[in-house]
C-alpha cells in the first residue's frame, strides 16, 4: 500500500469516528496510560548507605564510603598504604559494634598495628590463609557466614596460585547476596569486571623529619589516589591519601571549657 | 494417682533393621542376616523377597545359597545393632522422660500423664465415651512414635498395655499400634497362642503335650497344679498368662555421648572409602543430634584395626556444629595427618554433645551472626587451613613487632543500638613480614655504637645502610640503594632468656620504592627486614 493509499484510509477511518492510535508522550500522560518513564521505574536496587572508611579522601572518593554489596578493589605497589586502608575500614566497621573478617595472604597483620588504628579486635575473625586459592575459598566462606564486611589483602607480589575470572565474579555475587562490603587489597588489578569500584593507590611519597646531621625521623606518607572503575558513581575522580605514623597531638582545651576546679588552681 | 501406662516400642527382625540402617543401599535387596563363622553360621533374619524365596532362619549359609544362590549374605554387626538400639531410646526420650531399653529393638517408657499428640483432623461431631476416648489418643501416640522411629530409619511396632508384658505382646502383633485398656490384659492375652509368651522351651513342649493352644487356655489352669508340676518358671507364666507382672519400669540413665559406628565386611586399606562409609555414619549421628537440639563439640574415632588393636583420635571443634561436611574433613585431616598404619576393620564416632548457640536478635542495632553458621564456618576454615590460622587477632606484651597470638573467635553480643562510625585516625600501618626477609646491607660503618662505653662512636652519624639486597630465595625480593634511612633505635627484650632479642632498627626508604623496616641482630650480625610501611 502506497503512502497515498494510507493517507486516504486513515481520513476515511477518521470520518467514521475511529481515534488514530496516541503517539509518543501521549501514551506515558494520556488516560489510562500504562507506560512509563524508565527514570520513573521502582528500581531493583536501591542504594543503601555506604560504609565510611573514615578517611575523608577514600570517602570522597568513593562517594561515602565502601558500597555494600559489592567489591571494591584496592590496588597499590609497595608502601601505597593499602593496608592502611583496610585496617581504617576494619576500625570503623568494629566500633560500629559489627563483626569483620580479614583474610592475610600473607599474615601480614601486626595486632599493635590494629589496636592503634582503632580495630575492636575481639570482633575480628583474622584467617591466614598461604594461596590465593585458599583466600578465595575462605572469603566465600566467610560471607556466606553472613559477616557484613569481609577485606582481603593479598599481599606482596608474587602472588601464588591464579584465580580465574569466575571466581571473583562468584566472590562479588556473595557479597551482593549478603549485602556484604567486600573490599579487595591487591598489588594489581585481579578482579576484571567484577569489582564494582576499583581505587588505584599510586605515587607513594614518604615524609621525613630532621637534615642532614640531625636524626631523621618518618612522619608519614601520602599516596594519590585514582578510581579506576565506580559502577555508582562517577567514572573517573583523583584524591591524595595522607596517613601520619604517630597519632595526631589532641588539641589543648579552651580556657573556658576547662573545669572551673582546674582553672582555680591553674 | 495416674494409672500405670507403659507403652512399648519393637522393631521387628532388630538385627536386619539395624543392618539396612547402617546400609540403607541393601533395602529391597534378597539380604539375610547370619550368625556364626563360615559353613555353621545360621540364617538370623532375612528381607522380605529372601523370605519369599524360603529362607528362614535356623538355615545354614550352604542352605540357604542352595535356595537363593544370589541371596546377599552379612554377618550380625554388634555396632550397628547398638546403634541402632540408641537410636531407638532416643526417640523414645523425645516421648517420655522415663526411659527404659530392654533386649535388642525393644524399648518401653512410662506413658502415664505425658501429653497425647492433638487430633491432625477435626474431632468428630459426636464426642467419643471416655474409654474411647483415651485408647484413640494413645493410639495417636504409638502412630507419632512409629513415625518418629521410621524418621530414625527403622521400623517399629507399638504397643501400650498397664504391664511391661501386655505391652511388649501387644506391640508383637502385626497390626500397630495395638492399645490395651486398662485391666483388659487377661481378656487380651487369652486368645493369643502361647508363643506370644516366649516360654523356655521344655515348658513349651509340656504345655503343647497339655493340648495347650493358647494363652487363655493355660490362664484358666489352678496356679497351685501348675506350679506343682512346672515348678517356678510355671508358677511365672502362669501369673503372666493372667496378665500379671509384677515387673516395674527400670529407667536407664541419659546417656551424655552419642556414638555411631559399623563393622565392616573387608578390611579397608584406604582413606576414600572409609570415608564413604564414615559419611553415612556421621550422618546419623547428626540427625540424632539434631533431633535432641544439640551439636558435636568434640568428635572421637574410633579405628578397629586388623588383624588386631585400636586406635583412637579425638578432634575438637572450635565450636558445637552439626555440619557432616564439617566432621567429616577434620576426620579426613586427622587421618591424613596420622595413618592408622593397619586396615581398618570397624569405626566408631562419638560425639560428645554441647548445646548449640543461640542469638538473640536486636532490633536496633548490627545483626548478630548466626552462632550455628559461624561455628561450622569456622570449623571449615580450621579444616582448610590448619587451627593456628584461623582466630581473632590478640596483641602480646612485649617489644617483639612480630610477635602475636591468636584467640578463639567469640564475638561479643552487638550493640542493641548502632553506633556511628568513628572518625580513622589515619595512621600508617605496617605490614609485618613473617618471617623476617634476610637481607644483606651495605653501609658506611661496621658498629655504629659502642656497646661497651653506651654511646655512638666518633663520626658514628655517618652510619647509614646504603643499599638493600634480599638474599637468595628470600619472599618478598627487596633490592635497591637506600634513599633515606633513619635510625638506629635499640630494642632489647628478654635478656634473661635463653633466646634474648637484642635488635638495631632503621627505617629505610629504598629509591626503588617501598618504604621498610630493618634490623640488625646483635647476636647473630644479620640483617633482616620485618616490616614494610603500607
Amino acid at each position: 500500500m502506497g503512502a497515498s493509499e494510507a493517507l486516504g484510509l486513515e481520513r476515511l477511518l477518521a470520518e467514521r469516528g475511529f481515534v488514530p492510535k496516541p503517539a509518543g508522550l501521549a501514551l506515558l500522560s494520556g488516560p489510562g496510560a500504562k507506560l512509563h518513564v524508565a527514570s520513573a521505574l521502582p528500581r531493583r536496587e536501591t542504594r543503601e548507605a555506604p560504609f565510611p572508611t573514615g578517611l575523608a579522601s577514600i570517602d570522597l572518593l568513593l562517594g561515602g564510603g565502601l558500597a555494600r554489596g559489592r567489591l571494591t578493589e584496592l590496588v597499590g605497589r609497595r608502601s601505597s598504604g593499602r593496608l592502611s586502608v583496610v585496617l581504617s575500614a576494619l576500625a570503623s566497621a568494629t566500633s560500629c559494634g559489627e563483626a569483620a573478617a580479614l583474610v592475610d595472604r600473607g599474615s601480614h597483620l601486626d595486632p599493635q598495628a590494629a589496636l592503634a588504628a582503632g580495630v575492636r579486635l575481639e570482633r575480628l575473625l583474622w584467617a591466614r590463609p598461604r594461596r590465593v586459592k585458599e583466600a578465595l575459598a575462605a572469603t566465600e566462606m566467610l560471607l556466606a557466614a553472613g559477616f557484613p564486611m569481609v577485606a582481603v589483602d593479598l599481599g606482596l607480589p608474587p602472588l601464588t596460585g591464579s584465580a580465574p575470572e569466575a571466581a571473583w565474579v562468584r566472590l562479588a555475587r556473595a557479597a551482593e547476596v549478603g549485602r556484604a562490603v567486600l573490599v579487595l587489597s591487591t598489588p594489581y588489578r585481579l578482579s576484571g569486571f567484577a569489582a564494582g569500584a576499583v581505587v588505584k593507590m599510586a605515587e607513594p611519597r614518604f615524609a621525613w623529619e630532621g637534615e642532614g646531621r640531625s636524626p631523621v625521623l618518618l612522619t608519614g606518607t601520602s599516596s594519590r589516589l585514582y578510581l579506576e572503575r565506580d559502577l555508582g558513581g562517577p567514572a573517573r575522580g583523583t584524591g591524595i591519601l595522607a596517613l601520619r605514623v604517630y597519632p595526631a597531638p589532641r588539641p589543648e582545651p579552651r580556657e573556658e571549657s576547662r573545669p572551673a576546679l582546674l582553672r582555680a588552681r591553674a | 494417682m495416674l494409672p500405670a501406662r507403659i507403652a512399648c516400642i519393637v522393631v521387628p527382625l532388630f538385627p536386619l533393621a539395624a543392618r539396612l540402617r547402617s546400609e540403607p543401599g541393601l533395602a529391597g535387596a534378597a539380604v539375610a542376616v547370619f550368625e556364626g563363622n563360615g559353613n555353621a553360621a545360621r540364617v538370623v533374619a532375612a528381607t522380605r523377597p529372601a523370605r519369599r524365596a524360603g529362607i528362614q532362619a535356623g538355615q545354614t549359609l550352604p542352605q540357604a545359597r542352595a535356595l537363593l544362590p544370589d541371596l546377599l549374605a552379612r554377618g550380625r554387626d554388634r555396632e550397628s545393632e547398638r546403634a541402632a538400639q540408641e537410636a531407638l531410646t532416643e526417640v523414645a526420650d523425645g516421648f517420655s522422660p522415663r526411659v527404659e531399653s530392654a533386649d535388642e529393638g525393644v524399648v518401653y517408657f512410662d506413658a502415664a500423664g505425658i501429653p497425647m499428640p492433638p487430633l491432625s483432623v477435626a474431632p468428630h461431631p459426636d464426642p467419643l465415651p471416655k474409654g474411647e476416648r483415651e485408647k484413640d489418643a494413645e493410639a495417636r501416640l504409638g502412630r507419632a512414635v512409629i513415625a518418629a522411629v521410621e524418621k530414625a530409619g527403622l521400623p517399629a511396632r507399638f504397643g501400650i498395655a498397664a504391664s511391661k508384658l501386655a505391652a511388649r505382646v501387644a506391640a508383637g502383633l502385626p497390626d500397630s499400634p495395638t492399645v490395651v485398656p486398662e485391666g483388659e490384659e487377661a481378656r487380651f492375652l487369652a486368645p493369643l497362642p502361647l508363643a506370644r509368651l516366649a516360654p523356655v522351651m521344655e515348658l513349651a513342649d509340656t504345655l503343647e503335650r497339655w493340648g495347650l493352644r493358647s494363652i487363655g487356655e493355660l490362664a484358666k489352669l489352678p496356679e497351685g497344679e501348675v506350679a506343682s508340676r512346672l515348678g517356678e518358671l510355671g508358677r511365672e507364666l502362669h501369673a503372666t498368662a493372667r496378665g500379671v507382672d509384677p515387673r516395674p519400669l527400670e529407667p536407664r540413665l541419659p546417656s551424655f555421648d552419642l556414638s555411631e559406628g559399623m563393622e565392616l565386611e573387608w578390611p579397608l586399606v584406604s582413606l576414600e572409602p572409609f570415608l564413604f562409609v564414615g559419611n553415612a555414619a556421621l550422618e546419623r549421628l547428626v540427625r540424632r543430634l539434631e533431633s535432641q537440639g544439640l551439636a558435636c563439640r568434640r568428635l572421637e574415632v574410633g579405628l578397629k584395626l586388623d588383624p588386631e588393636g585400636y586406635d583412637a583420635r579425638a578432634v575438637t571443634l572450635p565450636a558445637p556444629t552439626r555440619d557432616v561436611k564439617t566432621l567429616l574433613t577434620l576426620t579426613r585431616l586427622e587421618l591424613e595427618a596420622r595413618p592408622p598404619g593397619s586396615p581398618v576393620v570397624g569405626f566408631t564416632f562419638t560425639a560428645h554433645p554441647d548445646r548449640a548457640r543461640q542469638a538473640q536478635l536486636a532490633l536496633f542495632g548490627p545483626a548478630a551472626l548466626s552462632p550455628d553458621r559461624l561455628a561450622t564456618t569456622i570449623a571449615r576454615l580450621v579444616a582448610m587451613l590448619g587451627v593456628e590460622r584461623v582466630g581473632s587477632p590478640r596483641a602480646v606484651d612485649g617489644h617483639v613487632p612480630e610477635r602475636f597470638a591468636v584467640a578463639d573467635y567469640s564475638p561479643p553480643p552487638p550493640p542493641l543500638e548502632r553506633r556511628a562510625p568513628r572518625t580513622g585516625r589515619g595512621l600508617l600501618a605496617i605490614r609485618v613480614l613473617r618471617p623476617p626477609v634476610e637481607v644483606t646491607v651495605e653501609d658506611r660503618h661496621p658498629e655504629p655504637f659502642d656497646f661497651a662505653q653506651g654511646r655512638l662512636r666518633e663520626g658514628s652519624r655517618a652510619f647509614r645502610p646504603t643499599s638493600l639486597q634480599s638474599t637468595n630465595g628470600s619472599e618478598p625480593e627487596i633490592s635497591g640503594a637506600v634513599r633515606v634511612a633513619a635510625g638506629p633505635w635499640n630494642l632489647e627484650e628478654g635478656w634473661w632468656s635463653a633466646a634474648p632479642a637484642s635488635r638495631d632498627y632503621w627505617d629505610v626508604e629504598l629509591a626503588t620504592g617501598g618504604l621498610y623496616r630493618i634490623y640488625r641482630d646483635r647476636a647473630s650480625e644479620k640483617w633482616y627486614a620485618d616490616g614494610m610501611y603500607d
